[in-house]
């Protein structure tokens, strides 16, 4: 009836969008900007800040360290989210429901409570080492947090939601028909998984990876509360920097330096999940 | 056949139970804090020896607590609001108007989701200083409603597409004005959508830490600003009332959310 011509006009359009987008000008793009800015800025164009970022040995040493708890974590998470999404995917629409809300639920808990948690469980003097100690009369205490160890499992726990769901999606898309078809040709259930299910579910697969090794890299809370304070991350870095030595062009050289490596992992992620991919990232 | 059998056994059993590993593993550290919550307020205890709400007492009877947490909910109240009055017209936009550089605008609304936190933390900091806008509750309100704004768009946004764009053509050819369809015929078919956006935008508000650290002082402190420097210096027992509480409020936004969203599903088909 109306053909392709758009029900409002776009003066009407500009006008519904303008104070959202104002609003993200002024509090997303500007501050984005402004970091940029002063990190080449102090009072003349300057690359001091990043001069000394990367003659430092401060900051090569969390970025190494940085990339290995990312990794490990990202990589653990990927072998314990797999299952659980088979587990899911596996289910009737009914019970399906029910397993989903047991991973929702802890994705929607604030990270502070699932931290704190785990400082109560993992402890020095937490739930499993009084477990263990009472066990063995006072003879072992297993240090599982303010390390590296603590860092990598609220890091899991707070990962394994987004890798769960970006795999739970590529193996529903899949058409239940193929592995019946490979089954009635007489092929057993760990081949059908390895020949049919499995290759099927990459893109989520690769989605879950860079989603989760993404948000790794960025993360701030988890391991200020359950690392080591010999082993910060990015993040922490970039706190310290601002109120600690209160070397601002230096704290916004590494944020710039952090958001081109999220940059490109997103970039990547658009191209794995196709035009419509990046908005994901969250959900 | 029995070798066939045998690690195929395996595999059907290997699933469910790492499956269920995860589970427990995922919800353990979400649960432990009800039974914490009843211990005594000297020390942490598991299974706490005398149930009492004793830590809740003692978070109510302390202003510095209570008043963070009332500071938080009305934070997240007015952050909800001010998403859905921002995001929900601009949604509606996106879908029913060509403009130039539609793609530039969708890519900026999804922006924050896609930018670390801490970034975005440091920028509003460095920003905001030179402003006055330090320690103040609009700029507060501002920063989460950028970072909430995705969720509404992305809730609203789903709606929209479940909507019939004739119900719009037909209200209006019987002389409805555009302002009149869109509160009483766009508006009401978009509610779910806009109820499970709200309660996105709230959580995201009401859990919001990095940002609020950064940005806010003595007389805007939120609680999980308060709780981040209580639990980085010395863990208190009362964390665990706070962490009950906030986990309630999670638990029934959440399931809220799901259900929303699967009526959603169901009612379009």
């Amino acid at each position: 009836m109306s053909g392709d011509a758009p029900y409002l006009t776009s003066r009407a359009g500009i006008l519904l969008l303008a104070p959202l987008v104002i609003l993200l000008l002024l509090f997303f793009v500007y501050p984005l900007l402004f970091t940029l800015w002063n990190s080449v800025y102090e009072g003349g164009l300057t690359v001091r800040a990043y001069e000394e970022l990367f003659t430092s040995t401060l900051f090569y040493k969390v970025l190494r360290t940085t990339f290995v708890i990312s990794f490990t974590a990202t990589a653990v998470s990927l072998l314990l989210g797999y299952p659980v999404a088979l587990h899911i995917s596996r289910q009737p629409p009914g019970r399906r429901v029910i397993y989903l809300t047991l991973v929702m639920l802890p994705f929607w808990t604030s990270i502070l409570v699932k931290s704190f948690a785990l400082t109560v469980l993992l402890g020095y003097s937490g739930i499993i080492n009084q477990m263990l100690g009472s066990i063995s009369g006072g003879q072992l205490n297993i240090p599982m947090v303010f390390n590296r160890f603590g860092a990598i499992i609220g890091m899991i726990n707070y990962l394994l939601p987004f890798m769960i769901l970006s795999i739970l999606g590529s193996l529903l898309a899949q058409d239940p028909n193929l592995a019946r078809a490979a089954e009635v040709m007489g092929a057993g259930r760990f081949r059908i998984f390895r020949k049919v299910t499995l290759p099927l579910s990459m893109p989520g697969v690769m989605a879950g990876v860079i989603i989760n090794f993404t948000l790794s890299i960025g993360m701030y809370i988890t391991p200020a509360l359950l690392g080591g304070r010999q082993d910060m991350m990015i993040a922490n870095l970039i706190d310290f920097y601002t109120r600690q030595t209160l070397d601002w062009p230096v704290a916004s050289a590494i944020a710039v330096v952090l958001l081109a490596i999220s940059g490109i992992l997103v970039a990547i992620l658009g191209k794995v999940r196709g035009s419509q991919g990046t908005m994901g990232a969250a959900a | 056949m029995t070798s066939h059998r045998l690690p195929s056994l395996a595999g059907a059993l290997f699933v469910p139970l790492v499956a269920w590993i995860c589970y427990l593993l995922l919800l353990i550290p979400t649960l432990i804090v009800f039974p914490i919550s009843l211990g005594n307020s000297a020390e942490m205890e598991f299974p706490p020896s005398n149930p009492s709400l004793d830590l809740y007492r003692q978070f109510f009877s302390d202003p510095a607590w209570w008043g963070s947490m009332i500071q938080s909910g009305i934070i997240a109240l007015i952050t909800t609001v001010l998403t859905i009055v921002l995001a929900v017209p601009a949604a509606y936009a996106l879908q029913r108007s060509h403009i130039r550089g539609q793609g530039f605008v969708q890519g900026l609304i999804m922006g924050p989701l896609l930018v670390p936190v801490i970034v975005l933390a440091l920028g509003l900091y460095l920003q905001l200083g030179p402003w006055g806008g330090l320690n103040s509750n609009l700029t507060l309100v501002l920063s989460h409603t950028m970072l909430a704004v995705p969720f509404m768009m992305l809730s609203v946004g789903a709606s929209l597409r479940h909507i019939d764009p004739a119900l719009e053509n037909a209200a209006l050819i019987m002389g409805a004005s555009k302002r009149a369809v869109f509160f009483r015929v766009v508006l009401p078919q978009l509610a779910s959508g806009i109820a499970a956006g709200s309660m996105f935008a709230f959580l995201i508000s009401l859990d919001e830490v990095i940002v609020a650290y950064f940005i806010t002082g003595p007389d805007t402190q939120t609680l999980p600003v308060k709780m981040y420097s209580a639990i980085r210096w010395e863990v208190s027992p009362v964390i665990a009332a706070i962490s009950t509480l906030l986990t309630i409020v999670s638990f029934v936004l959440a399931i809220a959310i799901m259900f929303l969203e699967r009526n959603q599903r169901t009612n379009t088909g």
